[in-house]
């Protein structure tokens, strides 16, 4: 079978996939926002704490707090085998970023409820320093996700290992603004709105930027089907929310509208993210032409070694 | 694993540490197949793996479709209905077309795919839990009774090999029949071929006997195009366990042309995460502490 595609072709068999795509149900794509909201919500309940923003602090906190409670639920129930989550936590496993990451959510999670215990105690000392854990933990929370997709053969994530890290960073970063901005008193939420309209700047950015370093071939995925459509939305209500949040920002019901336009652009990426993928594996061209070119390219110069 | 065999504790302790034993593997020689597909039901029989169900293609005579959990072995059948086109026709109705006009230059290209037991395996690398483990023969299986369905390793392999099962939730692919191995027999598929075109044995001999039969091919002039697939070390995967003598390009039977494991890229991954961790931390502190309020 030929398929063309920008004047080249390649060969396949049938049309068939080649790599088989993911198998996860949505519950991931729902973990990859909330887990990265929460470890980007820990980072903002540091900085607010710091600066006297208490009341923020605190809506940070339970948000980071509501965050952890949902994603162990969610990851479990999205195994084969449920009853053995615990096989993740029996070994120390370096390279698997999925291992990497259950740590890392166990660490966050026990500090984010440790401090939230301690809170509820009175041990205020404990509470803020477990704070500061969670904050340091909060950024790989909120990035490995992007390793772990990228460490795999489908080809639009692999291949776009360098800047998918920064997606997933804005994301987190503007969903915190967003739950700062939304449950925040007014008073106190300056910072999270800025965090808002700035994490949504870079999401539009860092979304452009990994559309352009795919290249042509590896761009169409997010452009075509269901992707494409979530990648859209998520750009338009991404813009919405700019707006809005930038014209509006002396009213708190608009502050709040463009508070769930950001969430809601946020949310969409990440199922942007995991669709391309689909869409990326089930056509073996994405699979083969990438290949080829490395092939041909490695053979030029070194003459007419065979492989 | 082990308790699926009678064994003295020092007698597994023995075969663990056995470094002598040779790696195994497989040599699928594809002029030599025909297409029977003994090796598809040798494997379900063998590893008592649940049916496809009945579905038709409605391409050629591969209903088969692809390596799942639950189907280890697949025969591709490949229709190239003129010599000198690169490519088989596109769909059936095509296909009916060519025949008519080019029934005297068509081709047949069957060729048995199978888990490459890669030496740098990505899903052995990903896995969450350490089901995937290394075997003392060298090949790479799935610890039923560790695996958690996580499902990682199946966008990880390079190949399309390794899938989650419906059934029972676990992550199947190929053990090269590990419980048959440990009494010193040949797997299923290998056993059951009529034409010796999966070749199964140690693995050093066989990329020698792969040579030669390259060679021989080459010179007889008949299959002026075969080369070995997967056959050197120094491949994106380290070299594999089953590799393969083909005679058209590997996309063409539906395998990549050059599979690496991700596992390699995984330190500049880290570090991309990093500078976006770094850029969090940075921009949340800015928007807290950047202006005057």
């Amino acid at each position: 079978m030929i398929e063309a595609h920008d004047g080249r072709t390649s060969q396949s068999y049938y049309g068939r996939p080649i790599v088989k795509p993911h198998v996860w149900r949505p519950y991931i794509p729902w973990y990859f926002w909330i887990g990265g909201a929460a470890g980007a919500a820990a980072v903002e309940c540091v900085c607010a704490r710091m600066r006297g923003a208490h009341r923020l602090a605190t809506v940070e906190k339970r948000a980071a707090l509501a965050g952890v409670l949902i994603a162990p639920v969610l990851l479990i129930a999205d195994l084969g085998v449920p009853a053995r989550f615990v096989n993740m936590l029996r070994v120390f496993k370096l390279t698997s970023p999925m291992n990497m990451g259950t740590w890392i959510l166990s660490a966050f999670g026990g500090a984010i409820a440790g401090s939230t215990a301690a809170e509820i105690l009175g041990w205020q000392r404990t509470s803020r320093a477990l704070e500061v854990v969670a904050g340091g933990i909060g950024p790989a929370l909120t990035v490995y996700t992007a390793v772990l997709v990228a460490d795999t053969a489908t080809p639009v994530w692999h291949a776009a290992g360098d800047t998918l890290p920064f997606v997933f960073a804005a994301s987190g970063v503007a969903s915190a603004g967003a739950i700062g901005a939304a449950f925040a008193p007014r008073e106190e939420s300056g910072s999270a709105r800025r965090l808002m309209i700035g994490g949504a700047i870079g999401l539009l950015i860092a979304g452009g930027t990994m559309e352009t370093r795919l290249g042509p071939l590896l761009a169409e995925p997010y452009r075509t089907g269901k992707a494409g459509e979530f990648r859209t939305t998520s750009m338009l209500l991404s813009l919405a929310g700019i707006a809005i949040g930038t014209l509006g920002r002396k009213s708190q019901t608009a502050t709040r509208v463009a508070a769930a336009c950001i969430a809601g652009a946020c949310i969409l990426e990440r199922f942007a993210v995991t669709t391309a993928g689909k869409q990326s594996a089930l056509d073996p061209k994405y699979t083969v032409e990438p290949q080829r070119a490395r092939l041909d390219q490695a053979r030029q110069p070194a003459g007419a070694s065979r492989k | 694993m082990a308790d699926l065999y009678d064994e003295t504790a020092a007698e597994r302790e023995m075969a663990t540490h056995e470094a002598s034993q040779p790696r195994k593997g497989f040599f699928t020689d594809t002029t030599l197949c025909i297409g029977c597909k003994a090796c598809e039901v040798a494997c379900k029989e063998w590893n008592q793996l649940p049916a496809d169900g009945y579905t038709f293609s409605g391409n050629s005579y591969d209903n088969t479709g692809q390596l799942s959990g639950s189907t280890w072995r697949h025969v591709a059948f490949v229709e190239q209905l003129t010599r000198d086109a690169a490519a088989p026709p596109a769909t059936a109705k095509d296909e009916r077309a060519q025949q008519v006009v080019h029934t005297d230059g068509a081709r047949w290209l069957m060729e048995s795919d199978v888990c490459k037991h890669c030496t740098h395996a990505a899903c052995l690398d990903v896995c969450p839990t350490g089901a995937l483990v290394r075997t003392e023969f060298g090949t790479v299986v799935v610890q039923q009774d560790v695996c958690n369905g996580c499902g990682y390793c199946v966008p990880a392999c390079p190949f399309g090999v390794i899938d989650k099962r419906d059934d029972d939730g676990h992550a199947g692919k190929c053990t090269l029949c590990y419980d048959r191995l440990k009494d010193g027999e040949t797997p299923a598929c290998a056993k059951a071929c009529p034409t010796e075109s999966i070749q199964y044995g140690d693995l050093e001999e066989l990329r020698v006997r792969a040579d030669a039969r390259l060679v021989k091919l080459r010179d007889e002039g008949r299959y002026v195009d075969a080369s070995l697939y997967l056959r050197d070390t120094d491949d994106g995967i380290g070299g594999a366990g089953a590799f393969f003598l083909l005679l058209d390009k590997p996309e063409v039977y539906g395998l990549p042309p050059d599979p690496f494991d991700t596992t390699r890229d995984l330190g500049k991954l880290w570090r991309q995460a990093a500078y976006a961790a770094l850029a969090l931390v940075g921009v949340t502190a800015l928007a807290a502490f950047g202006a005057k309020r």
